[in-house]
Formats: C-alpha cells, sequence, structure tokens
C-alpha cells in the first residue's frame, strides 16, 4: 500500500478462556480442565486512514481480537501495539488513558450500547469530561451539540433518553460518543449488524463520510462480506481463531485463495446476483473447545490431503495477499473452482 | 434474559410514565397507597393529633388505667379508644406507636438496602474471591432467622451496656439488628443484576473510554439495578415492622417507655381473657392495616414491574 | 387459478392506552400450491404478524379487525380454537427463527416427531418412527438414527434448525409459514439451511411464506415477494422482477441500498428519515414523507394496487391513466 504510516499492529495474539468445570467438580469428578482457543497467533497490522476488515463466521474469534485491541480483555500471548506503544506496558488506569482517549468503540447492538438511565447529551459528553477535554457547562454543551450535529442528530436530542430514539438513531449517537474524546482509531464491531438496510445505507455512508473528514482509521468486524466490500482497503479472514487469509481487501474479494474464503465468497446471498453458480459450505464450524489437528479447517475442505490433518500451515505470500493453506502452497488448487467465475466484480459501476 | 427485559421494562416504564398510568387503573393499589399514606400523615403528626403525649409519665395515670373505650378520665379526659394498664391514652400510645414502628421499619430496611447494594454491587462486578466471601458470608447469614440474630445482637448490647445507655440504644439497636437480617437479599439480587450488566455493551463502552471502577459502579450500573430493589425494599418494609413488632412483643424491642405497635399488643396480650379486649386488639389492627397496606402496594408494584405479568 | 391461501383485506389492529393502532392496514395476498412466496420489509413493517395472523397465533393486545383469510377454499380466521390447532399441527406448519423455541427440551427428537405424526396421521408408531429417521435423512442431519435418540441441547444452531424443518414436514403440511428460518444462522449454515428448505418444497409441492428482511434470501429462494411497509404492501410480483427492475420507489431504494460484492460504489444510497411507527401513521402513502417522487396527491389519497406487468404495485407512479398520459 502506500508510504502511510501503521498505527496498529497485532503481533502473534493469542486470547484462551479457561472454561474449566469449578475445581471442586474437578476433584471430584476427574473432569478435566478446558480450553477455549479463541484467537492463536493472529498477525496484522492497520495503515493509518485505512479501514482494515476482520471477517468470519460467528465463533471465530473476531470480537475478541477487537476486545483485546479495546482494552477489556487480556491477550494470553502476544501483543498490540498502539500508535508505537505496547498495549500490556500499562500499569495503571493513568498510564492507559492517552491511548483511551485515542481509540473508542463502537458496539453491535444499538439498545445495549447505551445506558437507558442517562439523557443522550450525558452519554455523548462522558469521555470530554472522562479526558478532561472540555470543562462541564456552556463549553460541554457546545461540543456535544456540534457532535450530535455532526451524526446528523439536533441539538434537542441531547435532553432525550436513549429508548427515545430507532435503531439507527441510537447508532448514530454510539457515534457521536465515539468522536467525543476525538480518537485517530475507531473499533466497529458489527455496527449495522442489527439494523435494517436502509438504515444500514445511512450508517455505513456516515462512517465513510467521517473517516474521510477527520482521518480516522477504522478496525471493521463483520459477518457480512457486502459490507466489508464497501467499506474495507485491507481484510482478515478468520477461522476458528486463525487468520486464514489477509491482505489487500479487492483482490481477496475478487480472487480469493484460501478455500474457506472462496467457499464463504460462494454462500452470501447476494439479490444483485441471484444466479451465479455456487458451491455450498459443508457441515459448521467446530467447537473452539477442541479445534482439528492441522489446519482447522481441513473437515470441510473439499480439497484437504493427509497433510492437512496434521501439519498447521504457515501463511505464504500470494500477490497482494498471505494464505495459510497447503493447497495454496502446493498449488493444487484448481484456478477457477469452486468460488465465483474471475474478474466479475465491476467496481465503482453503478447501474 | 428476563433479568434484562425486567431492567429494559423498569428503566422504559418509568420514562414513559407507564407506571402512573397503570396505577391509577388499579383500584386496589390505590387504596392502598392512599390508606399507607393516611396512616405515614397520622404517624408523622402524633404529636398535634394525639389528644395526650404518650412518652410523658405524667399522663400515665393508675387510676384511669385498663378504661374500655370512650370512657371519662378521673380528671375528666375522654378516652377515645380506652386506656392501657398504666391509664395512658390508647389513642395517643397508638399514634406514637405507629410512628415508633414506621421510623424502625423504614430505617431497617434502609440500612439493609444500603450494606445489600454496596456488597452485591462489589461482589457482582469484582468477583472472584471478594465475591467468594461475600455471597458466603450471606449463605452463613441466611441460615440465621432475623429474629434469632435480633435477639443475639439485644442479648450482647443488654449484657455490656448498663440499663439506661441501653434503654437509650434500643431503637439504633434494633434497627441494626433487623437490617442485619435482611441486606442478604438485597446483595443476591443485586449481584444477579450486576453480573448481567456488567456484561452489557454500554459497561464496556465506558472501560474502553477510561471511565473508574467507582464511577462505573455507581453511575452506570448502579441506576439500572435500582428498580427490583425498590420492589424488594417495599415488601420488606412490611416484614421489617412486623419483625419490630415480634421483637418487641417478646421483649427483646424497645422498652415499654417507647411504645412501639408491638410492645402495646405484648402489654395488652395479659388482659385479653380478663375482658380487657381493647388494649391488644386495637393496636393489632392498626399493625395489620400497616402491613396490609404496604405489602398490597408492594406486589402491585413487584407485577407492574414485572413483564411477564404485564399483559 | 384457484389458490392455496388467499388474504383479502386483512387488517390487524393492537390496543394502546387510549386507541387502536393499526398494525397491518388492509393487506391482500395468494399464494398457489407449491409457491414460495417470499414476504420482506424492515422491522416493524408487518410481516411477522402478517404470519402471525395467518396461523391464528395473534395475542391480545393484537387481534384481527377485518377482512378474510381461505385456505384450500375454506374461511380459517373465523375458526374456533380446536379446529385451528388441528390444522396448525397437519394443514399449516410454522418454522421460527430460533429453533429452541420449536423443540421440547425435555423430548428427544426422535420422540417429537413421531409425537406430531401420531397426533395427526393415521400411523403406527413403528412407521412414525421409520419415516422420522427419513425425514432426518431428508433434511441432511448426518448419522439420523443416532440423532432420533439426541435432545435439542446436543445439537448445534444449524442441526436444530434442520430438525425443525424435519417436524414442519412430518405431517405433509401444504403451507408452512417460515419466520426468519435463517436470521439467527451463520452465513453458510444459512444457505445450507435454505437449501433444504427450497428442495424439499419442490419434493413434496408444499408452499411456503418465507418472511425475511433479507433480500439476499429472497431473491435466493422465492417465486414471488411481497414487499411490506408501515403494514402495507408496497409491491407484490415474481422474485425476478422485482429483484431485477422494481416499480415502487420504496423497493427500488432498497435494492439500492443493499452494498453488494459484485456492484461496488462509493456511496450506497439511502432512503432518508424513518419508517412510519403505527402510533405515527401517515396520511395518502404511507411512503411519502421519504419518496423522492413523491407529489400532491401522494400526501393526500392512498394509492390502489395497480397492475404492472406480473405485478401489483401501490404507487400513484403506476396509475395506467397516469402512464398513459405519460405514454
Amino acid at each position: 500500500m502506500s508510504g502511510r504510516p501503521t498505527i496498529l499492529s497485532v503481533d502473534n495474539l493469542t486470547v484462551r478462556f479457561d472454561a474449566s468445570p469449578p475445581f471442586l467438580r474437578r476433584v471430584l469428578t476427574g473432569a478435566r480442565r478446558r480450553t477455549v482457543h479463541a484467537v492463536e497467533e493472529v498477525d496484522f497490522a492497520v495503515t493509518e486512514g485505512s479501514t482494515f476488515a476482520l471477517v468470519g463466521e460467528s465463533g471465530c474469534g473476531k470480537s475478541t481480537v477487537a476486545r483485546t485491541i479495546a482494552g477489556i480483555q487480556a491477550p494470553t500471548a502476544g501483543g498490540v501495539s498502539f500508535m508505537g506503544v505496547d498495549i500490556a506496558a500499562f500499569r495503571t488506569r493513568h498510564a492507559a488513558m492517552p491511548y483511551r482517549r485515542n481509540l473508542q468503540m463502537i458496539f453491535q447492538d444499538p439498545y445495549a450500547s447505551l445506558n437507558p438511565r442517562w439523557r443522550v447529551g450525558r452519554i455523548v459528553a462522558e469521555p470530554m469530561v472522562t479526558h478532561g477535554l472540555a470543562a462541564p457547562g456552556p463549553a460541554l454543551r457546545g461540543k456535544v451539540s456540534e457532535l450530535l450535529e455532526t451524526v446528523g442528530l439536533s441539538t434537542d436530542d441531547a435532553r432525550k433518553f436513549p429508548h427515545q430514539f430507532s435503531g439507527g438513531q441510537r447508532q448514530r449517537i454510539s457515534i457521536a460518543r465515539a468522536l467525543a474524546s476525538n480518537p485517530a482509531f475507531i473499533i466497529c464491531d458489527e455496527p449495522t449488524s442489527a439494523l435494517d438496510v436502509s438504515v444500514q445505507a445511512q450508517i455505513l455512508n456516515l462512517m465513510k463520510r467521517l473517516q474521510k473528514e477527520l482521518g480516522l482509521t477504522y478496525l471493521l468486524i463483520s459477518h457480512n462480506l457486502a459490507v466489508v466490500a464497501h467499506m474495507a482497503q485491507s481484510l482478515g479472514v478468520m477461522y476458528l481463531g486463525r487468520l486464514v487469509e489477509r491482505g489487500d481487501a479487492d483482490q481477496i474479494l475478487t480472487r480469493p485463495r484460501h478455500p474457506y474464503t472462496r467457499l464463504l465468497l460462494d454462500t452470501v446471498p447476494d439479490p444483485h446476483a441471484p444466479d451465479r453458480g455456487r458451491t455450498r459450505l459443508q457441515g459448521e464450524v467446530p467447537s473452539p473447545l477442541s479445534p482439528p489437528a492441522g489446519c482447522a479447517f481441513h473437515p470441510r475442505c473439499p480439497f484437504a490431503e493427509e497433510r492437512c490433518t496434521r501439519e498447521l500451515p504457515s501463511p505464504v505470500k500470494v500477490g497482494g495477499a498471505w494464505v495459510a493453506c497447503h493447497a495454496v502452497q502446493e498449488d493444487r488448487l484448481p484456478h477457477h473452482l469452486p468460488g465465483r467465475s474471475q474478474g466479475e466484480i465491476v467496481s465503482g459501476g453503478a447501474t | 434474559m428476563s433479568v434484562s427485559s425486567v431492567i429494559r421494562r423498569v428503566a422504559g416504564a418509568w420514562l414513559d410514565g407507564d407506571l402512573l398510568y397503570r396505577f391509577r387503573r388499579s383500584p386496589v393499589a390505590v387504596a392502598a397507597a392512599a390508606l399507607g399514606a393516611l396512616l405515614v400523615l397520622a404517624a408523622l403528626g402524633a404529636d398535634l393529633l394525639a389528644p395526650y403525649d404518650a412518652f410523658d409519665p405524667a399522663s400515665a395515670n393508675a387510676a384511669d388505667a385498663r378504661l374500655p373505650p370512650g370512657s371519662q378520665g378521673l380528671f375528666g379526659e375522654t378516652y377515645a379508644l380506652g386506656t392501657d394498664p398504666q391509664g395512658r391514652d390508647m389513642l395517643s400510645a397508638m399514634l406514637y406507636g405507629l410512628r415508633t414502628s414506621l421510623v424502625v421499619g423504614v430505617a431497617s430496611v434502609g440500612l439493609a438496602a444500603v450494606m445489600g447494594v454496596l456488597l452485591g454491587l462489589v461482589a457482582g462486578y469484582c468477583g472472584g474471591l471478594i465475591d467468594a466471601i461475600i455471597m458466603r458470608t450471606a449463605d452463613v447469614q441466611l441460615g440465621f432467622p432475623a429474629i434469632l440474630i435480633a435477639l443475639l445482637i439485644d442479648g450482647v448490647t443488654r449484657a455490656v451496656l448498663p440499663r439506661e445507655v441501653h434503654e437509650r440504644f434500643a431503637m439504633p439497636v434494633l434497627i441494626v439488628a433487623i437490617a442485619a437480617s435482611y441486606w442478604v437479599q438485597y446483595a443476591r439480587t443485586v449481584r444477579g443484576l450486576v453480573l448481567v450488566e456488567r456484561r452489557r455493551d454500554y459497561v464496556l463502552a465506558a472501560r474502553v473510554t477510561g471511565v473508574s471502577t467507582p464511577r462505573t459502579l455507581f453511575a452506570h450500573i448502579l441506576p439500572n439495578v435500582l428498580g427490583p430493589i425498590l420492589v424488594i425494599a417495599t415488601i420488606n418494609l412490611a416484614l421489617a415492622i412486623l419483625t419490630e413488632s415480634t421483637l418487641s412483643f417478646l421483649g427483646v424491642g424497645l422498652p415499654a417507655t417507647q411504645p412501639s405497635l408491638g410492645s402495646l399488643v405484648r402489654i395488652g396480650n395479659e388482659f385479653v381473657f380478663s375482658g380487657d379486649w381493647w388494649i391488644s386488639t386495637l393496636p393489632g389492627l392498626l399493625l395489620v392495616l400497616l402491613s396490609l397496606s404496604v405489602n398490597i402496594f408492594g406486589d402491585w408494584l413487584r407485577d407492574a414491574l414485572n413483564p411477564k405479568l404485564a399483559q | 387459478m384457484s389458490a392455496l391461501l388467499s388474504v383479502e383485506n386483512l387488517r390487524v389492529e393492537i390496543a394502546a392506552r387510549d386507541r387502536r393502532l393499526t398494525a397491518i392496514d388492509d393487506i391482500s395476498f395468494t399464494i398457489g400450491a407449491g409457491e414460495i412466496l417470499g414476504v420482506v420489509g424492515e422491522s416493524g413493517a408487518g410481516k411477522s404478524v402478517t404470519g402471525t395472523a395467518i396461523l391464528g397465533l395473534l395475542e391480545p393486545p393484537a387481534a384481527l379487525a377485518g377482512g378474510r383469510i381461505a385456505f384450500a377454499g375454506r374461511r380459517i380466521d373465523t375458526l374456533d380454537e380446536e379446529s385451528m390447532r388441528r390444522l396448525r399441527g397437519k394443514e399449516i406448519a410454522a418454522v421460527f427463527q430460533d429453533p429452541l423455541t420449536s423443540l421440547d427440551p425435555l423430548m428427544t427428537v426422535g420422540e417429537q416427531l413421531v409425537e406430531t405424526m401420531l397426533t395427526h396421521l393415521p400411523i403406527k408408531r413403528k412407521e412414525a418412527f421409520a419415516r422420522a429417521e427419513d425425514l432426518l435423512r431428508m433434511v441432511g442431519l448426518p448419522a439420523p438414527r443416532e440423532r432420533l435418540q439426541a435432545y435439542p441441547h446436543a445439537l448445534s444452531g444449524g442441526m436444530r434448525q434442520r430438525v425443525v424443518l424435519a417436524l414442519a414436514f412430518c405431517c405433509n403440511p401444504r403451507l408452512i409459514i417460515a419466520d426468519e428460518p435463517t436470521t439467527a444462522l451463520d452465513v453458510s449454515v444459512q444457505a445450507q439451511i435454505l437449501d433444504v428448505l427450497r428442495r424439499m418444497c419442490r419434493e413434496n409441492g408444499t408452499a411456503v411464506m418465507l418472511v425475511t428482511h433479507d433480500m439476499g434470501v429472497i431473491a435466493e429462494a422465492t417465486d414471488r415477494v411481497a414487499v411490506m411497509y408501515a403494514g402495507r404492501l408496497a409491491e407484490i410480483g415474481p422474485t425476478r422482477a422485482l429483484v431485477e427492475e422494481a416499480s415502487h420507489p420504496y423497493t427500488r431504494g432498497l435494492m439500492a441500498s443493499i452494498p453488494s460484492l459484485t456492484r461496488r460504489r462509493d456511496t450506497l444510497v439511502q432512503i432518508p428519515g424513518a419508517m412510519p411507527r403505527p402510533d405515527a401513521p401517515v396520511s395518502g402513502c404511507a411512503f411519502h414523507p421519504r419518496c423522492p417522487s413523491a407529489e400532491a396527491r401522494c400526501r393526500s389519497e392512498r394509492p390502489p394496487a395497480f397492475a404492472v406487468e406480473a405485478s401489483q404495485v401501490a404507487c400513484w407512479l403506476a396509475d395506467p391513466a397516469r402512464r398513459s398520459v405519460s405514454a
């Protein structure tokens, strides 16, 4: 990509949760300790001013990555460095404040992400109060009004409670709160998946406009590939806690290499192209409590061979993307199938 | 799911004025609230309403002891509800007794709620060892009925403190004893609600922003768990008033010089079978009315905030 | 052509504090035998309420307030509770979003299937078990014989929804009302479930009313589609025609607002504003405050459904009188 600096880099990030039965039961019934392998050795970097998307099905670990970067989930191994500072190095709340000011988050459920007992003005003002960015009083109220207008709401809305707004309007309030501390980086965790499509379009357009105007960097977490195609410049595809393919978004969406990416793209129903020939992804995602050995995708992969069942593929660079797949490395994947026919995407074309 | 929807319901109901609307449409709730308000007013205005000062030993007149309702006293006093064995006017004693009962009830419920809510918040939010210590203490506490705890505290203070001091501190001791046995319910409820709330996105948003833990607890989580607490407190108020009466009836509550409804019933108890029914029955009746009105209102409040029962 | 299900001038009202709100405002449509009709709309458009009304499962404060629903030539909106219940199990089946609400957690998959069949079909227990196994195989559940003994909680979300489909098909219903059957599932599983639904319908000649908010699902799985807006039908017609070139401005806006993998653009078309809520109804055409082509007439008069080729379009733009003038 261009020579713009890296704002966030995630190195070898691993997050595991202890899902063991309580101590007493383990002693009495001999039940064993169990570990959820939520995120395993994830590596990626995000360029300033761009959008990086993490996609995958539920349970693939994308939200855990987001929460670790947001500093509300501790990593088991590996690290996250934001604006050149390792976030694990913060020992006190005070030391982490500059990082927290610069990194904000938008959540999926607009009904749960706003405190139902607080007025909108107070919700939007909180980051500024917390970081001492504006003195309480007219200055703060002015800033809140400005933010509400930026996201397409009115000054009067500051006096209302969240339940007086529709889902889309609440998501606008969430965005206003995220912008309040003037951050450089916003994590968007499924920002539109709870919204209707016409409202989704409003929110996506708003996010794009703000990115352009304020030079924001986004980390977009989504299961919707069409939304990702619309928003992201680079992306990572996750499967059972691991990145299977990452790199330039255009390349991955038009010429996916990894069998999982190909099948996932094939599965997405697209009202604009209902009749394209498609291959179905078989089976379901296995439990992260006991991920399969070797390549985690091998039980569902039409190209799996003996090597895939025992050896974990390491990522190799193919064009503008990194792909973790033995079949790709051994060049034994058919070039066309399964997956969409190539060159189908018409970029920027409107009908 | 049900807990979080209760919370959403409480918040919504209050903000919409929905609760007020449902209140107006429930004659039972209105009647209970009206009766409760009347009793509270009577208790507050005891100084003005009572014909005689029930605390003044001079008003007690041995010659006028145990007069039936509507009697004339030796010095021409009118005793509308009769007199007690010390010759005190029953009406005055009951009004002051009502006040005492209400003060003890409200104060002990308030104390229990504050203790329970604080401990529940901390236990639910911090989890781990702190949670385990608080909740196991609560479990142990639950094993002792309120009366046992009150008897214990009363016994200890009685043994330690001289008689006059003990009498002066009788009411605070009673309040602490009752509160000590009721806080567990609040702690458990609040902890459960906090466990749900702390995972919700608005709390995560506050953490991402860097809001401090105490502020997250008190400014964000606390307002969202208060609804169910209000319901418990209302229902507990009736229980606390009855507990006070029980303790006073058993003689471990308030001394005879400080009439409460319970101690009045106890005083009259000896004379019920000699025909002097009013000394026990009238304060008993008032006690029933008071706890009934509070209980009915509390029940209604609980149902009104319960999405499963609301149509 | 005689329709399997016909809904005429259906109205559903919700009793609120001091007035009655209109949830479904005079809608009419039919479903032919073996046809898959998609019902699409944003949340609050009334698509689920329509399905619930047909099933006779409306609960207070919502109630039928007019119109008629006929199934196989017989009026069903006036049936008593008991006859409706019998009809629901056998002739009309339902599939809901959350498979756990349709399955009894305390019964094995096999017992539930057999129980349902014994209630509605003249069949012996042994035959029912054999048929249950066949059904599980047909819905693509691996190892069907072993799964008969499984409890719902032991199955994954996708497998549960397959069991729900098997339950829906077990009495050979003529109509299935599927309310967001794939919304709670991952995309890869969603596609599998839709395939099963479509294949089973084709094989058994079952009609489906597929309620969803996802235009992608509609485009993939349905023959015809009804677009609902604010409790009314905006447009109904063959899926192909509607997806490729919608007539109603709302449908057009909706289609253009969906981001696509194949046609990317810089900004998405957005419909300004939000759908009117039942407590604040709009005069004339319900879409006029958001419509780019609204005229004076749209504000005062509600448009009837005009025929545009094979579609019915409730929009003054489709008025033949007007079209002949402009043509």
